[in-house]
């Protein structure tokens, strides 16, 4: 039986009178691969943002690794560095080099040694395939470059459970592959990962379990070709004739 | 009435009693800017934190401030840290640290939240702590985009301590009226003034530009 990681039980979300999430129960295993899918709106993104407290829930329960973490009297900051996250729109550090942008945080908050941290950061580096592009600025790399970056930089802080958020979906079409390959990769090394996306071939490929999200709740889960090949419910059905 | 060669005399004639005055207002825009920043970034802070009551705080100061004569507040700091045993000096320096600091707030609130919020929250979800995150990640590139505004802002500081004469400080624009009563030559003097103040903006300017270029390296 493989360790819990992410437990979820009834969470609620709300933004002002908007219902956005109703009662999610969710639960990801060590070394899971989990696929979030669904419309736009339909609560996915509210759902990754929840799990590492950028939103904080109005009801229900997060457990993380096998704690109970509540907001109000949990430290956030040390439950963020178990769970990192992958933006859409990558939000790399703007006025820092990328091998700066990789050592930030480990300098900052673990107080790594800096010469350490750089190591770490260019072996991080390499691993996405970007070490000739330690002294550049964001600027100038391409929304591919950015998004290996931004996912060097989560590792960086040594995370057990990495979160992505739509990681492709601002990229041209063309450079979508070089990230979906890093996930890839990192996928097979054990990490476990909750991934927003609309890649369905990722879903197909790499998902151990496929969440299908509609209007703010689970609608029906189960591994990619249960869901893919046989849904049950019709709204699923629906959904993925409309983008297949 | 604008004879150079007369201008160019007393210019020369006057000029160590107006180094002395151009020292002291340097040191009076210098000291207000530096004090009148950090006023101005703490109620920035304030106005950004989402708490009310600090919110309230920094709009109570800026409405004042904005909603009243410059050279009513000197005279309040004047004769209010006077009895205190405050100098002149640092009365004016005081006041218009506060005046700038008011400007200078809503400077820095706008280059702050003008910084993509994406920035805020990769650092939140690398477990930065927000007072990190906002020193090591927001306020450098919010710095960088309020240098325009101000190095303006400077400048206006600048030319405002000339009200510091009213006073009794004696720095450029004092100097200027005194010597010109004295002398009955007061347009001289105003003229003379006058330059003393557009060669101090020109080179303010140029290190303001000069900062820009340094801080834009690498985007």
């Amino acid at each position: 039986m493989k360790r819990e990681m992410i437990r979820i039980e009834n969470l609620k979300k709300s933004f002002g009178d908007l219902e956005v999430l109703k009662e999610v129960n969710l639960n990801v295993n060590e070394s899971d691969v989990v696929v979030l899918i669904g419309a736009s709106g339909s609560g996915k993104s509210t759902l990754l943002r929840c799990i590492n407290f950028l939103e904080i829930k109005n009801g229900g329960k997060i457990v993380i690794e096998g704690e109970e973490v509540d907001p109000k009297s949990h430290n956030l900051n040390e439950v963020r560095q178990k769970v990192g996250m992958v933006f859409q729109h990558f939000n790399l550090f703007a006025h820092k080099t990328v091998l700066e942008n990789v050592m930030e945080a480990p300098v900052m908050v673990k107080n790594e040694d800096k010469k350490e941290a750089e190591k770490d950061a260019r072996i991080l580096l390499d691993k996405v395939g970007l070490s000739d592009k330690a002294d550049v600025y964001p600027a100038k790399l391409s929304g591919g470059q950015k998004q290996r970056v931004a996912i060097a930089r989560a590792l960086a802080m040594k995370p057990d459970i990495m979160l992505f958020d739509e990681p492709t979906s601002a990229l041209d079409p063309e450079l979508v592959g070089e990230v979906l390959a890093t996930m890839k990769e990192l996928a097979q090394e054990g990490m476990t990962m909750v991934v927003v996306t609309h890649e369905m071939g990722f879903a197909k490929e790499v998902a151990d379990e496929v969440v299908y999200m509609h209007d703010g709740q689970i609608w029906e889960r189960g591994t990619p070709s249960e869901l893919f090949n046989n849904p049950k419910e019709d709204r699923t059905k629906d959904f993925l004739s409309s983008i297949l | 009435m604008f004879d150079i060669a007369h201008i160019l005399d007393v210019l020369i004639e006057s000029y160590p009693l107006f180094m002395k005055g151009l020292w002291i207002t340097l040191k009076l825009t210098v000291v207000s800017i530096l004090i009148g920043t950090g006023i101005g970034l703490v109620f920035a802070l304030f106005k950004i934190s989402g708490i009310k009551i600090l919110n309230w705080i920094a709009n109570i100061y800026i409405a004042l401030i904005r909603g009243t004569p410059l050279i009513v507040q000197i005279f309040i700091f004047y004769f209010g840290l006077a009895e205190l045993g405050i100098s002149a000096f640092w009365s004016a320096a005081f006041g218009l640290a506060m005046h700038n600091g008011a400007y200078i707030a809503e400077i820095f609130r706008g280059s702050i939240q003008s910084v993509d919020k994406g920035q805020m929250e990769a650092g939140r979800s690398l477990g930065m702590p927000y007072g990190l995150t906002m020193r090591r990640i927001i306020l450098p590139q919010a710095f960088k985009r309020a240098l325009p505004p101000l190095g303006n802002q400077f400048i206006i500081g600048l030319k405002d301590s000339s009200l510091a004469s009213f006073i009794a400080l004696s720095e450029l624009f004092s100097i200027a009226t005194t010597q010109g009563s004295r002398t009955f030559d007061e347009m001289t003097y105003l003229i003379i003034v006058g330059l003393y103040y557009l060669i101090l903006v020109l080179l303010f300017t140029l290190l303001v530009n000069m900062l820009e270029k340094k801080l834009s390296a690498g985007e």
